[in-house]
């Protein structure tokens, strides 16, 4: 457990490191909300808000879990990192095992994630309110498994791909769909169809509706908060659980581009 | 002039290194279109994918303007820039090529992008094609000579990468290129409006929608200012940028 830990914490202190990305990630959250949240609900028909309340609410929302997304993703760029300065070799020679390495870096990757955003979720929830502190605390608990979850399919991507040029495009190209084909900036009931049937399957989906539904904002939800935290558990253990088996097995022998 | 067309090659193969992350900012931006702007139009009371349509164009060119910039820094920082002073190349064919270089090649990433927004719009008059194309080579030099000011002002990777990062956050989101000008008008502070109408993208976008379709807005500005706008921000960034660039590197 200790040696678990050793490993989170070293995730964690290294992120301190992106000072100038985490400037940019906040920057653009500023942005997200106080221009373009802004403006964009000013554009919104009134048969919008009688579906979402609020649209300027829904999508800050939505901005603090496309936040929490991209930051947990951030773990794969480490990664490549440790490849290339052969910092991987090093952790190799480590007395811990491959499992509590690539468990405690998924947590790791999750939890830093939640220390930066924090800040940000909570001028979200400042603005929303929270209206079922209980509902809350459970929102919060599933959106660690997203964070943990995410961390772990980005460990499992940059494990099985180990190409750094690849990965960043594949990220890059599935990144833009990703985020788009959810409900994270607007709701399910103005997509088409094909949109939202994949909507529905997309783990930012459930983040964002478990996040909605913790702050109070009912009237809004497409899914079901016990379908998304049913989601939200399978999505972070095939990806925890699948990353821990990619890592071990492709951790050695180098290879790495 | 032979020099000038070295040095257009030489950015162009550059470009060309960089075909994955193009592909990239290609799938980013027909996202934008295809899924986000189709799903906004049932959100908002007009078609939104058609208004939209030219932002990404101009958005898709700002950026790829932009990237000139990062080869500029990676040759600060690795003292390649002494090697391209070297050369027996003029200090003004030099500025001229690079900042040539880096419009040419925002036109160029960004024309399937343009094609698509007329496949969608439907194709403009030849006059009018002549002067769509003109407007995007203004702003992707001008855009092209920022870039390439502030790369060359610091040795830093990562202030580069913030500066840039700050720039497309108030260029892209202050401007008309998501929403139109009346919104603006109604939601933001008096400043930011005014930057939001000052702004080239806002000019690039506005100056295609005004001649694509009816741009549905009481307040778009007429033709000569958004060329105007347009000039300005072209001459001023274009040669600002290509003499600070030259100064930059004799000192450094």
């Amino acid at each position: 457990m200790t040696k678990l830990w050793l490993v989170v914490e070293r995730d964690v202190r290294m992120f301190l490191r992106y000072r100038f990305i985490l400037i940019m990630r906040a920057m653009w959250f500023a942005v997200q909300i106080s221009l373009f949240g802004l403006v964009v609900s000013s554009m919104i028909k009134a048969e919008v808000h009688n579906i979402v309340g609020s649209y300027f609410n829904y999508y800050a929302a939505g901005v603090g879990i496309m936040m929490l997304y991209s930051t947990a993703m951030f773990i794969g760029y480490d990664i490549f990192e440790e490849a290339e300065h052969g910092i991987i070799e090093y952790l190799l020679s480590l007395p811990i095992s491959r499992k509590e390495l690539v468990l405690g870096r998924a947590i790791g990757g999750g939890i830093r994630s939640f220390v930066y955003i924090g800040p940000m979720l909570a001028i979200v929830l400042f603005m929303i309110g929270v209206i079922h502190p209980l509902n809350f605390l459970v929102a919060f608990a599933s959106l660690f498994l997203f964070a943990f979850g995410v961390s772990g399919f980005s460990i499992t991507l940059a494990s099985a791909i180990k190409s750094h040029d690849k990965y960043d495009i594949f990220m890059g190209m599935f990144n833009a769909f990703v985020v788009r084909l959810s409900t994270a900036m607007y709701p399910k009931a103005f997509m088409p169809d094909l949109y939202a049937n994949l909507a529905q399957l997309n783990p930012i989906t459930f983040a964002s509706d478990i996040f909605r539904w913790g702050a109070g904002l009912e009237s809004v939800l497409t899914t079901s908060p016990f379908i998304a935290v049913i989601g939200l558990f399978v999505f972070f253990f095939t990806f925890t659980f699948l990353g821990v088996t990619i890592y071990e097995r492709r951790i050695e022998g180098g290879g790495w581009e | 002039m032979k020099n000038i067309l070295f040095l257009l090659e030489y950015d162009f193969k550059n470009f060309m290194r960089y075909k994955w992350w193009i592909a990239m900012l290609i799938s980013m931006n027909l996202a934008d279109l295809f899924v986000m702007a189709l799903v906004v139009t049932r959100m908002v009371s007009f078609d939104y994918f058609r208004f939209f349509s030219p932002g990404v164009t101009v958005t898709a060119l700002f950026a790829s303007a932009f990237m000139i910039g990062r080869e500029i820094n990676w040759e600060v920082r690795r003292s390649f820039a002494h090697y391209l002073l070297s050369l027996p190349i003029k200090r003004w064919e030099l500025v001229a090529g690079r900042t040539l270089a880096g419009g040419l090649r925002g036109i160029l990433y960004s024309f399937p992008l343009l094609l698509t927004t007329f496949a969608l719009l439907g194709f403009p008059a030849p006059h009018e094609f002549l002067l769509i194309v003109g407007a995007l080579f203004l702003l992707a030099t001008g855009t092209a000579g920022l870039s390439i000011a502030i790369a060359a002002s610091t040795r830093s990777f990562e202030k580069f990468v913030t500066a840039r990062g700050v720039l497309y956050y108030m260029l892209f989101f202050c401007s008309t290129v998501f929403y139109p000008l009346d919104s603006i008008l109604s939601v933001l502070p008096q400043p930011l409006a005014l930057f939001a109408q000052l702004n080239p993208l806002s000019a690039g976008a506005d100056l295609i929608r005004a001649l694509l379709f009816a741009y549905p807005t009481s307040t778009l500005p007429s033709l000569f200012e958004l060329l105007r706008n347009l000039l300005a921000f072209s001459a001023v960034f274009t040669f600002g940028g290509s003499f600070a660039y030259i100064k930059i590197l004799e000192a450094k």
